[in-house]
């Protein structure tokens, strides 16, 4: 008896041992770790709205332009210059001995290939929405290439920031399935594996065109605990993370392992209300609601008591450091009698009960906290709010697209990264876009306008016109932009990224 | 011997289709899938195609047939979120998860057999409630507590060992030591009553009057056959263990099927939660099988109940 | 005359005085033996008790919203009042207050849960133990069945579908528990169906119903009692599971289980938020527990729980 036990327990442990995975060849000084909450639905970005899947994107993938952290301003990438021919078209002209991680050289007719694809309606490619002015792609040689745009398309430069080039070799020959899954792109890391829901590991592409990154692994950990992300980042097992929760900064910055770094950074935090009646009648079709709901609200006392301060309030939801952003727009201040009074107009004298779509923090930080201070505050205007919380953030936002989420949902934008008032107006309040609930002609065509003329000043006055239509109709319930926060292990540098974008090709070593 | 381990066969393949037939029946009775994969503003013609393409417009049993018939050949359908088969995403995560409960088991055991003995040897003494107060600390304390209260202690204060992931033994250590402390506690329980049951026996008093020293009593006679009742339910408590496992991997980043399934619940991800509840079942009503096979290899008189 | 009838009436009353105090010391024995039995009863007593009396007791209502003082410690620590005794949580609400509040949760579904479970469990073990063969080995099996599903799996997909809130909570913590009373109840009834006060019974014609409520039943009483009083531990700790993941009484409720969630990510700074319900679940669950192995020890001490 005693014989078979031992013999038993001895095989389990030999078990245990023999089929555990070999911690993997890369040392702790060339590898770097960077921690998600929650990890990417897919590797093509554009197929994604995930944040996550633009940041992972960057590592693997170049774009046309790039932007400088430093100036803000757009530069070169994969391409090297870039002019108007006339008001609808522009030329690019392509570097040249750069090449995809399978060896195929980059020329035009990647570029043509990655646009096409994006802007084909048939494929109902996320991104489609952003680069949809741009009618056709053509090769002029091949390392030049001519867009012709629908119109006057002024956010063309931004924009080229914001896709990244496939191969066409790629495309053509490898299904759809499969490039979610391998991305070949010509960018300054490999994708070595994938892990779903764990762990991806990146190589450096040693070949890479560009400024070579210093660390030679980059290990992207998914923990989607947020107590266990920071003893990782104090305990040394982590290097970077994100989204840091400010009630939590004194315990980083406290414990001699790691600091904070906060940032403004685009991302615009914002209530979204079912205007347009998505899902069905809903009291925020009548314009007294949402008013009341915007006046319920003391958003600045919850900056500063939820947030520590860390949140730049704004009247719409056009960010500060938005193009075309008014700064004489002042934004709603809380007045409960008023929206008592408004709600009885609206015919609830005695209040009503509201659904309240939730998810969990994974870009926006302390989102429960200032939820429950927001429903807390609607309480007192009479609005009975019920929060629904969706615990898994690809749910919630897959049950958004398809217009579950009335009659109101938390919502925040990261405008792809594009500092112009257009990469938010057009997404998330034109009417009929898949992550719009508001629909107003007038603003539409409000916005049509501001993307339609290369003149920067008509394209401002449209915009002052289109941000007092929305805060007078009340649209949304309007928050803040946020400030990133992120946490840091003291043996690198980085730059907090004021464009949301984490480049561990950037992060260096620290000096002893 | 042949008879009894056939019976236990029987046994095994009954509760494993009863499990499928019970996971099919929740999933497809309660929620309507179709609804869940389609825009809201699809049509009616859209809504009568999809039902066909997922074969929802057959009767139930007719459905039930094609799951279990496909399921026998390992197909148990692709996921409805990432298009990858259920069969390869829940296999790709199981190791993580049996290692972890295993290991969760083995924790159990070097707890709770210590303190089961003293407890039962020290009937309703103090000893014998602080055994049952330790014991049922670790039920008590909500897991994820105890989880990160030792991740503070050992990776962060201490950093003796990785705060989460997988890969290394010592990745294993305070996972397996949370999941052992829930567990402790039935176990001890089990293992209590098992020793103070065999400690009336009669071969007991036996071995006392042959005059044997109490350690070689309770050691030799004792301890191994109060192991029988405890690798018994052991063997059960591997379902159970399923729970603390779900938390558990949330708090140390573990890459399991705990989560997984979790995760696909959520997602309303049929086809995964379907692959993971009636694998899951097999595994546990293996080892049941397993267990029951030594057990009655061990003691001959359980073959002839 | 007066001082004979006096004296003779001290001793008598000395006499019928002495079996008096000889009755009451042999009890306070007694109940010296399971003291600790005793001690966790009082604890649970005041637990209850606060918790039925808790709109009368609690300093401020357990919603108050106060986000000017949030993240108060509590009052021994630096930076705390004596207005928030436990300090306050992540929105300025009252700790104390909603712990208090929260036991309400707990004990509601607690009851509630092991009421239907007890029920059902032992209604089909009684029917397996009497009448025997296939009745016996269907219900055998569908506990099996149900033994080896993961309860957690049950419950997740259960609410992920139907809605957590509290009635759906306390429906499948109730529906899922009762395999542990059926497999207690039909080994007992299986014993009690051979002696010879039920065979008598059967001779004198008694009706089977008879037999079992009148004569086997009261003789389980202990049993389960026994065992639902510590089922209803297990069902609080597995409340504070659910409502972990987010599936059991939603916020703004305070749940000891949901006011723990909440409180995760604050273990690392504001751990009070976090560390008060969970003592509270540790407490309430600890005391449960020997208060159900003093029950079980003075009841029948020969019990197999």
């Amino acid at each position: 008896m005693r014989r078979t036990l031992t013999l038993a327990s001895t095989l389990l442990v030999l078990l245990a041992l023999g089929w555990l995975t070999p911690a993997d060849a890369q040392t702790k000084e060339d590898t770097l770790v960077y921690a998600l909450q929650s990890d990417v639905d897919t590797w093509d970005p554009p197929n994604s709205v995930l944040r996550e899947a633009i940041i992972l994107g960057y590592h693997v993938f170049d774009h046309l332009a790039a932007r400088d952290l430093k100036t803000r301003r757009v530069g070169p990438s994969l391409a090297t210059s870039w002019k108007t021919i006339d008001d609808t078209t522009w030329e690019v002209k392509l570097r040249q001995g750069v090449k995809f991680h399978d060896g195929s050289p980059f020329t035009a007719k990647d570029v043509k290939a990655s646009f096409e694809r994006v802007l084909d309606p048939a494929k109902k490619m996320t991104a489609r929405g952003n680069h949809a002015k741009i009618k056709s792609v053509e090769i002029v040689d091949d390392h030049t290439v001519r867009f012709k745009t629908d119109g006057p398309y002024p956010l063309f430069v931004e924009r080229m920031t914001a896709l990244v080039i496939h191969s066409e070799k790629v495309l053509r020959e490898k299904p759809h399935e499969w490039v979610q899954e391998n991305p070949i792109g010509t960018g300054p890391y490999k994708l070595v594996r994938w892990n779903r829901k764990q762990e991806h590991l990146l190589v450096r592409n040693d070949d890479y065109w560009g400024a070579k990154p210093t660390f030679k692994h980059v290990r992207i950990r998914i923990i989607p605990e947020q107590a266990t992300q920071i003893a990782e980042l104090i305990s040394g097992g982590v290097d970077i993370i994100k989204a840091v929760p400010p009630d939590q900064m004194d315990v980083i910055d406290k414990s001699g392992q790691a600091r904070t770094a906060t940032s403004p950074i685009l991302r615009t935090a914002l209530l979204q209300l079912d205007q347009a009646a998505r899902g069905g009648p809903n009291p925020f079709t009548d314009k007294r609601v949402r008013q009341a709901a915007n006046l319920a609200v003391d958003a600045d006392a919850i900056i500063k008591h939820v947030l520590n301060g860390l949140g730049d309030r704004t009247a719409t939801a056009v960010n500060p450091m938005a193009f075309g952003w008014d700064p004489n727009l002042k934004p709603y201040k809380q007045d409960i009698d008023r929206a008592k009074k408004l709600l009885a107009e609206a015919g609830y004298p005695n209040g009503l009960d509201i659904t309240f779509h939730t998810g969990p923090p994974v870009v926006e930080p302390a989102i429960q906290q200032t939820n429950d201070a927001i429903v807390a505050d609607m309480a007192k205007a009479g609005f009975r709010v019920k929060q629904n919380y969706i615990g898994d953030n690809t749910v919630l936002v897959a049950r958004i697209k398809e217009g579950k989420g009335g009659p109101m949902f938390n919502w925040s934008w990261g405008y792809y990264s594009v500092f112009d008032a257009d990469a938010i107006l057009y997404d998330v309040f034109k009417c009929g876009e898949a992550y719009a609930y508001y629909c107003n002609r007038e603003l539409d065509d409000l916005i049509h306008a501001g993307r339609s003329t290369l003149d920067q000043k008509k394209r401002a006055e449209t915009y002052v016109k289109a941000q007092k239509l929305l805060f007078d109709d009340a649209a949304y319930l309007y928050k803040w932009g946020l400030r990133g926060v992120w946490g840091i292990s003291n043996r690198v540098e980085y730059q907090a990224p004021a464009d949301e974008v984490d480049r561990m090709f950037l992060v260096t070593p620290r000096k002893k | 011997m042949k008879r009894y381990a056939l019976r236990q066969l029987v046994q095994l393949t009954v509760v494993v289709v009863g499990i499928s037939i019970l996971s099919f029946a929740i999933l497809h009775v309660i929620g309507d899938p179709v609804l869940l994969l389609l825009p809201q503003n699809a049509g009616k013609e859209e809504y009568e195609r999809y039902h066909k393409l997922l074969g929802l417009d057959k009767p139930v049993y007719v459905q039930y047939w094609k799951f279990a018939s496909r399921a026998l050949q390992g197909d148990f359908g692709k996921s409805w979120y990432t298009d990858t088969p259920a069969f390869k995403l829940v296999i790709d995560r199981m190791p993580p998860t049996l290692y972890l409960t295993t290991a969760g088991l083995v924790a159990a055991l070097l707890i709770a057999l210590p303190l089961g003995i003293l407890a039962a040897l020290k009937r309703h003494s103090f000893v014998d409630n602080l055994c049952t107060m330790l014991a049922v600390a670790g039920q008590a304390m909500p897991i994820f507590w105890l989880g990160i209260m030792l991740i503070i202690i050992f990776a962060v204060r201490l950093k003796a060992l990785p705060a989460s992931g997988y890969g290394t033994w010592q990745h294993f250590l305070m996972p397996a030591f949370t999941l052992g402390a829930f567990l402790a506690p039935i176990t001890m329980r089990l293992v209590r009553s098992g020793v103070i049951e065999i400690m009336n026996m009669d071969y007991i008093r036996t071995a006392r009057a042959k005059g044997f020293g109490e350690r070689k009593v309770v050691v030799k006679h004792a301890f191994r056959n109060a192991c029988i009742p405890v690798i018994t339910v052991l063997g059960l408590q591997f379902g159970q263990l399923l729970g603390g496992a779900i938390v558990t991997e949330t708090v140390f980043a573990w890459p399991g099927v705990a989560t997984l399934t979790v995760d696909s619940i959520r997602n309303q991800d049929f086809p995964v939660v379907q692959c993971a509840v009636v694998l899951l079942a097999l595994i546990i009503v293996s080892v049941n099988f397993l267990v029951d096979i030594v057990v009655g290899l061990i003691d001959p008189r359980i073959r002839v109940a | 005359m007066k001082t004979v009838a006096a004296g003779g009436e001290v001793a008598l009353g000395a006499r019928a005085a002495a079996p008096e105090t000889a009755r009451s010391r042999v009890n306070l024995r007694r109940l010296w033996r399971f003291k600790w039995g005793v001690a966790a009863t009082i604890v649970l007593l005041l637990v209850v008790g606060s918790a039925i009396l808790a709109p009368w007791i609690v300093p401020y209502s357990p919603l108050t919203v106060d986000i000017q003082h949030r993240l108060g410690p509590p009052a021994w620590m630096e930076g705390g009042t004596r207005a928030h005794l436990l300090g306050t949580d992540q929105i300025g609400r009252d700790l104390l207050s909603r712990v208090i509040y929260g036991g309400r949760v707990s004990l509601v579904i607690g009851t509630a849960a092991v009421l239907i479970s007890s029920s059902i469990g032992v209604l089909l073990g009684l029917a397996a133990g009497y009448f025997a063969g296939r009745v016996d080995w269907s219900i055998m099996t569908l506990v099996n069945v149900m033994l080896t599903f993961p309860f957690v799996l049950l419950a997740l997909a259960v609410i992920a579908v139907l809605g957590p809130s509290l009635l759906n909570m306390i429906a499948v913590l109730g529906v899922t528990d009762w395999p542990l009373y059926a497999r207690v109840i039909r080994a007992e009834t299986l014993a009690l169906r051979e002696r010879e006060f039920v065979m008598a019974g059967r001779a004198l014609g008694m009706s089977h119903l008879r037999i079992v409520f009148r004569q086997i039943l009261p003789n389980l009483v202990s049993v389960i009692v026994v065992i639902a009083t510590l089922q209803v531990a297990r069902v609080i700790i597995l409340e504070s599971f659910l409502s972990f993941l987010g599936l059991g009484v939603q916020p703004p409720t305070p749940a000891w289980g949901n006011m723990l969630g909440e409180g995760r990510v604050y273990m690392l700074n504001s751990w009070w938020i976090a560390t008060f319900p969970g003592l509270a679940i540790f407490v309430t669950t600890l005391a449960i527990n020997l208060m159900g192995n003093a029950l079980r020890d003075w009841l029948d001490p020969h019990m197999k729980v």
